[in-house]
């Protein structure tokens, strides 16, 4: 166990890196294209090749990779942000409110979020939504989508905390229930969720290349990996390298989330639930749900 | 027992009903949006307002939600499932035609996962530890990770354009609807060999097991007949999630090979803004996701007492 995280780390850390310095790594402009070098194989000038306007693949890979990046980190960080307060907000507050919030969740949860998301973007279709572009329909419907997993996660370890005896110890102190919640609770919280979207990240650049690939996300000419794949399937006869590498590409870097979401199974429930099971019958199944809604979410 | 199951199941038809309202709201956010599409269709661009109007007010577009959702929900039930803006047939019509297709996809996906986890995590497990059980985690990680539509192109690749052995768009015959099936197989199959590795595992380290050992048993006889029958809880849980989450493989798929099935229509009625053919699509996504929850869940309790046991809060 001491060793893991570097090995585990680097291949994520890699797609990261070279989101954040793509404009440094493209040799041409992704959109550029050249009709004198249409479908042209691997050369010096076209490392990759080039597709069928002449774009030169290398560079509309890197650019891929930072579609992507950008793509999920700001539905990852607006889908947990969200998750986060109406979870806690709801196992908080408990009561009839809880209720309903929970019972907004299941439904949420009722489909796949990819389902949803298309859904979605069919919502967004209409001519009421015109003033979006279909990148933020993209972004707005996967947002939608992705939350409830970490409203669920959220509230449980919420119910859980709420059991152990320091909490009321603070109470008894005089503590505000806000002091509670973002010194003694949140921490808790935050950890089980970042731990659990570091691992999700590979299923979301997964859903914005099915979306793309589908035609309903990213859309030309910004180059995409999901986008460019499909681009290619018409020219897999003449030069399957156009489908090839893309989806390598793609593959490479949901493997490289992946292994990090089996690093974080292997130690199951965080110690803060962990400790919430042991004490009392109600907080021990809060801590079940937590894992549950975990495994349940990765699968 | 008996209240168990009808609490599921009310539970199950509680969450339909919501997630219908929650749906059919949502479509129909933007209001005259159909009336708009149906006055186009009819007269071409040259829809003016009144005709609009008047279309939304013969198809009760301007009844309140509620009303609107309960008529569309009691037409529903009796199988009027509304005209696709898209086709102009009535939905029943293109159900009928398009889900045997994705039944069939469905259902060939889930029985090639079913065989190809137990095969890898049985050989895996028989393995433990070795080049073979390392080698298939290898496998069921790289399989759980390949978009399908890569593995689609890939499957296309090498059997339609290299080979020759199968077309490369349309189904024909029973061998068209191999590569459809790998294709969404393949991820179901390598979750679910994780399944069955992992449980197998721990099973073997319970106190029967050891029991087993000191029987005099080999490990393979213990692996087969005292650890096999405990994966079954967690490998139904998860085969039914993964079952469901094959429908978003199969609407990729259909695409991918060209077979008219709901999950191909689902994406055209969204490009085309048929947001008729868009609620029929999800009742009937919500109905299957949700009625194979409940079949899992009353599996899972006829298979395991315990779990008849009602939870007391």
């Amino acid at each position: 166990m001491k060793s893991w995280p570097w090995a585990i780390l680097t291949p994520a850390l890699i797609f990261v890196l070279i989101g954040i310095f793509a404009p440094l790594l493209m040799t041409h402009d992704p959109t550029k294209q050249d009709y004198s070098a249409i479908l042209s194989p691997s050369s010096w000038s076209h490392w990759l090749g080039t597709d069928y306007l002449g774009r030169d693949m290398y560079s509309r890979i890197i650019g891929g990779a930072r579609t992507s990046l950008v793509a999920m980190v700001v539905v990852l960080l607006a889908a947990l942000i969200i998750g986060v307060v109406i979870g806690s907000f709801a196992g908080y507050i408990g009561g009839r409110t809880e209720l309903v919030l929970i019972s907004i969740i299941d439904i949420a949860l009722a489909l796949p979020s990819l389902i949803i998301a298309l859904a979605l973007i069919g919502v967004f279709s209409g001519e009421a939504w015109s003033w979006m572009s279909d990148y933020w329909k993209m972004i707005i419907a996967l947002t939608l989508a992705w939350w409830a997993n970490y409203a669920r996660m959220s509230r449980a370890v919420v119910v859980a905390e709420l059991q152990q005896p320091y909490i009321e110890a603070a109470r008894v102190m005089g503590a505000s229930h806000m002091w509670i919640f973002t010194r003694h609770i949140l921490p808790h919280v935050l950890g089980l969720v970042v731990v659990y979207a570091s691992a999700d990240a590979g299923a979301l650049v997964l859903a914005i290349a099915t979306l793309s690939f589908l035609g309903l996300g990213v859309a030309p000419p910004t180059p995409e990996w999901g986008q460019m794949l499909v681009d290619g399937m018409s020219y897999i006869e003449d030069n399957p390298a156009l489908v090839i590498i893309p989806g390598l590409a793609l593959t490479a870097v949901v493997v490289s989330f992946n292994l990090l979401g089996e690093a974080f199974a292997l130690q199951k429930v965080p110690k803060a639930v962990r400790g919430g099971l042991l004490r009392r019958k109600k907080s021990a199944r809060a801590g079940e749900e937590t894992a549950r809604a975990a495994t349940e979410a990765k699968a | 027992m008996q209240r168990m199951f009808m609490r599921r199941t009310g539970l199950a038809v509680l969450l339909m009903l919501a997630a219908t309202a929650l749906t059919f709201a949502l479509v129909s956010a933007a209001p005259g949006n159909v009336a708009a599409l149906i006055a186009e269709r009819a007269a071409g661009p040259g829809a003016d307002g009144p005709m609009i109007a008047r279309i939304a007010e013969e198809l009760g577009l301007n009844d309140p939600l509620p009303v609107r959702y309960l008529r569309w929900l009691g037409a529903a039930l009796t199988g009027d499932f509304g005209i696709s803006l898209r086709t102009g047939k009535p939905m029943s019509e293109e159900f009928a035609t398009r889900i045997p297709k994705t039944l069939a996809l469905l259902a060939g996906g889930g029985v090639l996962a079913l065989l190809l986890s137990l095969v890898m995590g049985l050989a895996g497990a028989v393995s433990n530890g070795g080049v073979l059980d390392r080698l298939l985690h290898g496998v069921a990680l790289v399989g759980a990770s390949t978009p399908n539509f890569f593995v689609a192109a890939m499957l296309t690749i090498v059997f339609s354009v290299m080979l020759g052995w199968v077309p490369t768009f349309g189904v024909a015959g029973f061998t068209s609807w191999l590569l459809p099936w790998i294709t969404i197989a393949l991820f179901p199959g390598s979750v679910l060999s994780r399944v069955v590795r992992v449980n197998l595992q721990e099973a073997m380290s319970r106190p029967f097991a050891t029991t087993g050992f000191a029987k005099g048993l080999t490990r393979r006889a213990v692996l087969f007949r005292e650890a096999l029958p405990n994966i079954l809880i967690p490998y139904m849980t998860t085969f039914g999630a993964q079952f469901t989450l094959m429908m978003i493989g199969a609407i990729v798929v259909e695409r991918v090979f060209g077979l008219n099935g709901i999950g191909a229509f689902f994406i055209e009625a969204i490009r085309f803004r048929d947001f008729i053919g868009m609620q029929a699509v999800l009742l009937l996504f919500v109905v299957f996701f949700v009625s194979v929850n409940l079949i899992v869940d009353i599996a899972a309790m006829l298979a395991d007492p315990r779990l008849r046991r009602p939870r007391r809060a």
